[in-house]
């Protein structure tokens, strides 16, 4: 009996050992075919343009997939000009809010070959770290100018400059939309009258504001953040509004960004989350905020959706960038608290230290793994391009999600809810200025505001720098760990001592190996600056 | 026949009334402060806190969620019918997979047993399976993706196969000299045994159906009707979700009650798989007793 | 074993393969289950490897880079590996310890009592919390925990009292959790221990009564010894989970966020799910769960061998 045992756990092993090695084998063939056919498709470019085969193409796309009906709606007369202009329909392949992170990164991970255009950006959504791992498909000149013409010729070399890995073009930008993306604060202009300020133009007018609420308003939570969307807190703003220094993109730490260059001398790395006194002053500050009760004492575990609070009136402010201020934020303030004259504080109000939004702000990239990359450029050039396309699109059906005005501008129907009965096709990676309508609804005070920003922004001095991680992934890791663990105590005040946390946090990066990542980012640095 | 207690017996069998009691009430109350809050006001709460008896008594968050019905009734509906054919199938190739396995006879049993055994100490990990499921297998957006991976589960199996070791195995060998099959056995035989058991192991797959969340998050972000605990998940943790779940329902999204619609939506999620329980209860007890005593 | 008689010594793999012929029947009716771990189970396995890599999207897991045990570096250099390690089994251990002896005692006293209604009823209210997700035990969690509204403080300000900050206290939540755990599992396992006490054969105790044991010496040597077999199965069962933790649990109690509790609340499978989530790190997030199997595999073997020592009957495998 016992021998009979051990023979069935042989022969159990000699299962197993099997299926090891017929899966390693299996999965290793299906890899090679997979990048054999990436490489076929990326050196067709020479062929001319057919389309008589009919493609589906998959578009990814960042959001909750809409439930009121409307985007099926309009994909429907989007796949109706498609089919007709180039023999292909249109398929939208939502990522949830929800943990999006991990979402993206791990539908791109999957290399689906169903994933043919991919919405992507470099300062927000990792499009260096994918383009290193191989997610999108190397670009050629010839494709370009063969499927995407029209946007081939808008795009200045420049641009397609800053959107180069190894000498490949990666992603398209979104190059021709005016935005601001810049952060800042946005609060109540009659509250800030109530606590005696004309206007909130630094933190500490911040700090005057949300006492004033305090004590004015009982009840309302000057800034109701939820913790959990915004690890960092206000610090990247603090840093903005108190140096000089701009981020470097494409160097981030998991979370967090780390590393700054000084604009004067933008080859010299060097980080105020380890040199000066800025952070210390900054988590002082908030360490008091949080003692005062501007957000939750829960604020880490809070799930709350601060901008619908800020409408409500049961938040004081919220935070994002100037783009969404006017056209979003304002419209609506005015709309659901009459009077309230919303206003924002761009973090760069004092310091002036403004960067303009990267040509990579949106991008749009073509799966490593696609079939159909050349008619996925063709759907992408015509609805970057063409007018009618672009505004179904990008606003809906005409006389159903938004009508014209007499004078040209794009206004939205009777009865028409933006909260509810909005579109959330979210095309954020090839918005251009030439089909775009002026909106009726935006703050008008906008042309002033870009008038300031305007007057004192500067370019993004790294475009072509390309921070290359592999020789310290290791220590980034542990960087990305190191952060993750002690930002949100700092930047929500959750700790017994500022200063403290600040020195233990700045030891912790220490040891996780901050210099030598320092110093692989200073020598590539010093490689693009000798170029 | 009656035997008289001692003190300490009576002491004990006080003690244990009132024991008893207090670990029920802890368990029950989370439940009732739920339930309450669905029922309240949702300023009361943010400004009272949480009660057991709903603070200022409203329907409102149930009149929301039945205003925009059509996403909750698909979720129940993709949940429920989830759970139902994941319970049958599930069942009939666990007891199955459990009946092979404790048959003295079959030499392969130990063998398999531990295939089975060893895929709860080494598993792939997240990204490779997630490639696997998606790239592979093609189940992106397919709720089979989350239906297949419940199906088994090595310890119903073991649960199932401790079970059906207590079935005399005359039964078996009656049905062999009868001419019958194994598999004949099986369902003729055996299976109509098997009731506690197939009752406990049963609850144990409806439950894992109904209150998966995981696995939904990672493989059907655009299907239109997400399983319930996701939806819930979602609603949760996702203040854009819960505006997105009222689409149809012509509200504006300031006045949301946020906390006593989470509350009702819980409620909802919660509900009907609480109501399956006192009719299994009879057997779930049996059934587990045998099953989890190796014989 | 009837026809045992007629082997002939040299035949053992001759009856080894009639025998298997004989259960060709048995065989198929487990096809299905070994498909079935087959493609879920086993066949992903190898991707393990990618922890191993420096994993490239389009080179897939096995054409990515071989990069040795790099990925597993920042986790032992920064030390975090001890704390994720002892975390996950001191969670563990508490959850097994603390949940037998609440269901056991419980289980005792389920059988003190006479009423059988009060038995009923008292069973099926605390199983309820066994069947609810862990969407919902947070959920309920931070209702009655959180600062401003939360049934705790409530509570404790209509006494008059000073609301306390629970989501601040890194040192309440292994209380917390292990407290959350215990209610969530003590009314299964209690019936389970409960069950087993009813398969007592009664004539048992009753003729130990007659005989005037009393009651602490009924539980000695009568009703605790019976609950050894099903106490030792859910033992090893749990073992073999030691180094996994609840994930659901954690992840909906804790959150992905409040870092202020991660010392005290981090186990290997939330610092495994964050990692991915903040860094995109798929080769790091394996190479911590490949440690954690390996580790959990160890441990249990070497559990089942020291039971296989003590007691064959009750080995695993």
């Amino acid at each position: 009996m016992k021998k009979l045992k051990k023979a069935a756990y042989l022969a159990l092993a000699g299962v197993m050992t099997a299926s090891f090695a017929g899966c390693g084998g299996n999965s290793g063939d299906s890899a090679s075919s997979n990048s054999s056919s990436a490489s076929s498709s990326g050196t067709s470019s020479e062929a001319k343009v057919d389309t008589s085969e009919f493609q589906e193409i998959t578009m990814v796309t960042m959001g909750n997939k809409p439930t009121n009906g409307r985007m099926e709606a309009v994909m429907e007369k989007v796949n109706e000009i498609l089919k007709q202009k180039v023999n292909a329909s249109l398929k939208l392949q939502y990522v949830e809010w929800n943990d999006w992170q991990t979402q993206y990164n791990l539908l791109l991970a999957s290399g689906d070959s169903s994933l043919d255009l991919i919405g992507t950006a470099t300062d927000w959504l990792d499009a260096w770290p994918n383009a290193k791992k191989g997610s999108f498909l190397a670009l050629s000149e010839d494709m370009l100018k063969t499927y995407a013409p029209q946007t081939w010729a808008s795009v200045p070399a420049e641009h397609w400059e800053q959107c180069k890995y190894d000498g490949q073009i990666y992603f398209i930008p979104e190059d021709s939309y005016t935005q601001w993306t810049n952060h800042g604060m946005f609060y109540r202009g009659d509250w800030a009258k109530e606590a005696g300020l004309d206007k909130v133009a630094s933190f500490d007018d911040l700090e005057k504001y949300f006492d004033g609420i305090l004590k004015n308003h009982p009840g309302v939570i000057p800034w109701d953040a939820a913790g959990s969307t915004n690890l960092g807190g206000l610090v990247e703003g603090y840093i903005n509004a108190y140096t000089k220094y701009i981020l470097i993109n494409g160097t981030t730490t998991g979370l967090f960004n780390l590393f700054y260059v000084d604009p004067s001398d933008p080859y010299t790395v060097l980080s105020p989350y380890m040199e000066g006194t800025t952070l210390e002053d900054c988590a002082v500050m908030m360490k008091r905020w949080a003692d005062k009760g501007f957000w939750r004492e829960d604020v880490l575990n809070y799930t709350g959706e601060t901008r619908d609070l800020f409408y409500a009136g049961q938040s004081g402010a919220d935070q994002h960038h100037t783009q969404t201020f006017v056209s979003t934020i304002r419209p609506t303030m005015d709309e659901k608290q009459p009077g309230s004259e919303a206003q924002m504080f761009p973090w760069s109000a004092q310091s002036k230290n403004l960067v303009k939004t990267v040509v990579t702000h949106g991008a749009m990239a073509i799966g490593f793994n696609s079939k159909h990359a050349e008619r996925a450029l063709m759907v992408y050039d015509l609805i970057r391009n063409d007018q009618e396309l672009y505004r179904l699109f990008n606003y809906g059906i005409e006389g159903e999600d938004y009508i014209i005005t007499s004078d040209g501008k794009l206004d939205r129907p009777e009865g028409y809810d933006g909260t509810k009965d909005g579109l959330g096709i979210n095309f954020w990676w090839g918005r251009t200025d030439k089909n775009e309508l002026t909106d009726a609804n935006w703050y008008d005070g906008k042309d002033e505001i870009y008038k300031e920003y305007d007057s004192y922004a500067i370019e993004y001095p790294l475009g072509k720098f390309v921070f290359d991680p592999a020789n310290v992934s290791t220590q980034i890791s542990a960087l990305a760990d190191v952060c993750a663990t002690y930002m949100p105590k700092i930047a929500w005040g959750k700790n017994d001592d500022p200063k403290a946390e600040v020195a233990n946090f700045r030891k912790a990066l220490k040891d996780a190996g901050f210099d030598d990542v320092l110093k692989e980012i200073q020598n590539q640095l010093t490689q693009v600056k000798g170029q | 026949m009656k035997v008289k207690k001692d003190k300490a017996g009576v002491a004990i069998t006080v003690f244990a009334y009132i024991f008893i009691s207090i670990f029920a009430l802890a368990c029950l109350i989370p439940f009732v402060l739920m339930v309450s809050a669905s029922f309240s006001d949702e300023n009361l709460i943010t400004s009272k806190g949480f009660s057991i008896l709903p603070r200022g008594f409203t329907l409102a968050s149930y009149g929301l969620l039945f205003r925009s019905a059509k996403q909750l009734l698909g979720s129940y509906a993709v949940t429920i019918i989830m759970t139902v054919c994941g319970t049958f199938i599930g069942l009939f190739l666990v007891s199955m997979t459990g009946y092979a396995l404790q048959r003295k006879d079959f030499p392969l049993r130990n063998a398999i047993s531990f295939f089975i055994y060893f895929t709860t100490l080494f598993s792939a990990g997240l990204a490779p399976t997630y490639l696997w499921f998606t790239k592979y297998l093609g189940l992106k957006n397919s709720y089979f993706a989350v239906f297949l991976p419940l199906l088994m589960s090595p310890w119903l199996i073991i649960l199932m196969k401790n079970f059906v070791k207590s079935v005399p195995y005359e039964i078996t060998e009656s049905g062999k000299i009868d001419g019958a099959g194994d598999f004949r056995i099986f369902v003729s035989l055996i299976l109509p045994m098997l009731t506690p058991a197939l009752a406990t192991v049963g609850l144990f797959l409806a439950l894992g159906y109904w209150n998966e969340w995981y696995n939904s998050m990672l493989y059907l972000p655009n299907v239109d009707y997400k399983p319930l605990q996701y939806y819930l998940y979602k609603i949760v943790n996702e203040a854009a979700a819960l505006k997105n779940s009222l689409a149809g329902a012509n509200v504006s999204v300031g006045s949301l009650p946020t906390q006593t619609l989470k509350m009702a939506t819980a409620v909802l999620a919660t509900g009907p798989i609480i109501f399956l329980y006192p009719f299994v209860q009879k057997y779930f007890i049996s059934g587990i007793t045998v099953g989890s005593v190796k014989g | 074993m009837a026809k045992s008689s007629a082997i002939k010594k040299t035949g053992r793999a001759a009856v080894f393969w009639k025998r298997l012929k004989e259960s060709k029947i048995l065989i198929l009716m487990c096809l299905p289950a070994i498909l079935y771990f087959t493609i879920f189970c086993y066949i992903p396995m190898p991707g393990a490897y990618i922890a191993f890599t420096n994993f490239n999207y389009k080179a897939g897991i096995f054409g990515s880079k071989f990069v040795g045990f790099d990925n597993f570096k920042f986790l032992f250099n920064s030390g975090k590996i001890w704390m994720l390690t002892r975390n996950t089994v001191l969670y563990n251990l508490a959850f097994i310890v603390l949940g037998n002896a609440l269901q056991i005692f419980i289980a005792i006293l389920l059988n003190e009592v006479k009423s059988k209604y009060f038995k009923k009823i008292s069973q099926s209210i605390m199983f309820l919390p066994y069947f609810i997700s862990a969407v919902i035990v947070g959920l309920l969690a931070f209702n009655i925990l959180n600062y401003d509204f939360g049934f705790l403080n409530s509570i404790i300000k209509a006494f008059g009292g000073d609301p306390v900050k629970v989501y601040s206290m890194p040192k309440a939540w292994p209380f917390i959790i292990v407290l959350v755990n215990l209610w969530q599992s003590t009314g299964y396992g209690s019936v389970v221990y409960f069950a087993a006490i009813c398969g007592i054969d009664t004539s048992m105790v009753e003729a130990a009564m007659i005989d005037g044991a009393n009651s602490f010496q009924k539980l000695k040597y009568i009703i605790l010894p019976s609950l050894k077999p099903t106490a030792v199965i859910l033992f090893l069962f749990a073992i073999g989970g030691i180094m996994k933790g609840n994930f659901g649990l954690f992840y909906n109690l804790v959150g992905p966020s409040n870092s202020a509790l991660f010392p005290y609340t981090d186990i290997i499978e939330t610092f495994v799910y964050r990692t991915l989530m903040n860094q995109f790190n798929f080769s790091n997030s394996a190479a911590v769960g490949l440690y954690q199997s390996v580790f959990g595999f160890a441990i249990v073997m070497l559990a089942n061998y020291l039971v296989k020592k003590i007691d064959s009957d009750y080995a695993l495998f």
